[in-house]
Formats: C-alpha cells, structure tokens, sequence
C-alpha cells in the first residue's frame, strides 16, 4: 500500500501490480489476481492531469526447465486474467524458447549476477519481431556496488544485442523506488540513446500494456481517437494490429 | 493604398537558433530520510553528493563541479547547480544512491532545468478540477 503512494507521488501514470511465480517449488498454482480495485478504494490523480492512475496485474514465471512452460499453453483461466505476462527464463534454451514460440509479453532479465548464457542474435531478433521486450530491474544497483557493477555491464551488453528494445522494473520498497525521468536517465548510462531511453519507460511500456491486450483478445488492437473537427471521421492514434499466435 | 510600405526597405533579420547553449543546469532534488535521525546540515549534504558521484563515477565525478544553491534543512531540499556536460553524471549518480551513514536514503529529482526561473512553479503541483 505505501509503495503505491510513493509511486503515484514521484509521477508514474500506470503501474502493474507483479505476482510472481516460481516453478521450483511444488505445486504451485496460479491464483486469481487481486482485483485492483479492491485494494484500493478510490485510486489519486496523475500529478499535472486530471486522469486517475491505472493499475494493472501482471504475473512472472520463472522457469527452469521446460515443463512449466506447459502452464502457458493450458487454458487455465486463471492466466487469462492477468493483463501483462513476463517470463524469467533462467537457461540458454529456455530463453530461445521464450522469445521464440512462448506466448509472452516480457522476458525479464536477471542482471545481478553473471547471466548464465550469452545472448544470441537470433532469437533476440526475432523476439523483436513478435513485439516481445525485454526488461531490466535497476534496484539492486541501487543497494550495493557489487550489484550495480552486474547491473550496468548486463544492462550494456543487452542494450547492444537488442537494439534498445528495453523496459524497466523496480523492486518492492518504496525507497528504492525511483521517477520516470530519473529511471531514462539511468538508461543513458547503460548506452540508449536520449529518445531511446525515454521509450524505455514510456513508448515501450506501453506498447507491452497494448501487447497484452492483444493476448487476450487473439486478434488485435485498435484505438480510435475522434478527431475534434470531423465528428464522423475518426483516426487510429495506436495503429498496434498485431495477431498474437493462437495456442494450440 | 499607395506603395507605402514599398519605400522602405525591408527589414533584415537573422535567425539563430541555440542548442545546448546553456552553460549550467539547475536541479532542484529532495532527500528522503524516512527514519527519525539527524538530519544533514549544508556541508553534509554536498559531502554526500560529492560521495554519491565517487561512488558512481570515480573520483572524475567526484570533481564535477557541483554547487548547492540553496538548502532547506527541514524540508531536505535543495537546489543543485552542475556544468551542463555533467548533468547525467550527476543525474545518475542521485539516483543510484542508496544510503546515508548506513540509513536507507533516496534522492527524489522534482524539477532540472537549464534556467534557474523555471525553478520556480511546477507544473505537476497544479491541481486540476
């Protein structure tokens, strides 16, 4: 509740409440996602607009090993009900897979510690293609320079294998919680460019908002803004059709 | 409608146009210290900035040069000046500060601006009816 209040004070718009789950341990189901209006009562105000924040609900998976990636492929419906999925593939194959064939939103990275397998080219690309991004958690370089030297040599060798195509994640306290603008800042230093940071935390966390709507539609998006002089006309503002792959 | 205005010559102006012209960047950044000890005083809050970017940036960073214009005590907030090619640096360097003498600390950047005036209102303080 108190993380909530820091994040609506420092400026952010929406915010996803993350629910993680970790395969190791046995049987774990995937539970319903707290309704967010049931937390709270009546959300505050964007600062500088008069719209309310948005909350949305998103799940982590972290897989190691390929049988709980089974799990995505079920029609439990509890999933479907979560609006943004994230995959934390600890493996080289599983990462391929993820960014390959799994019917994901975000494959999260683990820069804490030296990363397991290189990043290669190919799948990373064509992750990139199904509108899939990566994402990057910046708090523990916020609590020890051990970690923030892993933090900032994984965030640089990502940025130069994906292009930039790059989102960001805090952690739970709310003091480690940092601004929009603070959070591109920290992605100059990891090697974006000005506009390419920006997006990191704004354009490409939106376009995962819109990604996982398109998931659960299994057709596509389409938002349409009435242009104020024709009324009859109307124009697209987010032209984001995508046909997300049908599991079997 | 005479040629009135044909008499005269017309008048010759010259466009420039200025990027990054601004030698120093204004900050003005909060210290939040949740628990309730000593607060910093003037000195000890430059001391923990110019901490803040040796940790991040080595002792290059720790010679940016960094002038703290103001400060409130009670209210921790104080208006930084930097040489504008080192406002990532130092940027970066409050964000990823995590302690204070061994106390959970964060650095909230509220308003940075090339011109010290538009330090002065803040516009995500307007409330919208």
């Amino acid at each position: 509740q108190n993380i909530f209040t820091v994040c609506f004070s420092v400026g952010y718009s929406v915010v996803a409440l993350n629910h993680v789950i970790d395969f190791k341990e046995k049987k774990q189901e995937i539970i319903k996602p707290v309704s967010p209006s049931e937390l709270f009562p009546s959300l505050p105000i964007v600062q500088g607009t008069s719209k309310r924040i948005k909350v949305l609900t998103r799940l982590t998976l972290v897989v190691s090993d390929p049988s709980h990636c089974n799990l995505l492929r079920s029609t439990s419906a509890n999933i479907r009900l979560y609006d943004i999925i994230a995959v934390f593939p600890k493996t080289e194959k599983l990462f391929h897979i993820a960014c390959t064939t799994l019917d994901v939103d975000l494959v999260c990275i683990n820069v804490t510690e030296k990363l397991p397998f290189y990043f290669r080219r190919p799948p990373v690309n064509m992750a990139i293609d199904r509108g899939i991004y990566f994402e990057l958690l910046y708090t523990p370089a916020i609590k020890d320079s051990t970690m923030r030297r892993y933090t900032i040599s994984n965030a640089i060798s990502l940025m130069q294998i994906c292009k930039g195509k790059v989102s960001s994640q805090s952690e739970n306290k709310p003091l480690e919680l940092r601004g929009p603008y603070d959070v591109a800042n920290l992605g100059l230093l990891f090697g974006l460019s000005e506009g390419e940071a920006k997006a990191a935390v704004s354009t490409n966390c939106r376009a995962t908002m819109l990604h996982g709507e398109t998931r659960k539609s299994a057709c596509g998006v389409v938002y349409t803004v009435k242009k104020p002089r024709k009324v009859e006309e109307e124009e697209t503002a987010v032209p984001a059709c995508k046909k997300a792959k049908t599991q079997a | 409608r005479g040629p009135a205005g044909r008499g005269m010559a017309a008048a010759a102006f010259e466009r420039r146009v200025l990027r990054s012209a601004a030698e120093h960047h204004y900050l003005r950044v909060r210290l939040e210290l949740p628990d309730g000890g000593a607060r910093p005083n003037a000195a000890q809050f430059k001391q923990l900035v110019v901490t803040a970017l040796r940790e991040l940036h080595g002792e290059v960073g720790a010679a940016l040069p960094v002038d703290v214009l103001t400060y409130e005590e009670k209210t921790l907030s104080a208006i930084l000046r930097v040489i504008s090619s080192g406002l990532v640096k130092l940027w970066s360097a409050l964000t990823l500060l995590g302690f204070y003498q061994n106390r959970r600390c964060a650095f909230r950047v509220l308003q940075t601006s090339p011109f010290l005036l538009a330090l002065s209102g803040n516009s995500r303080e307007l409330v919208l009816d």
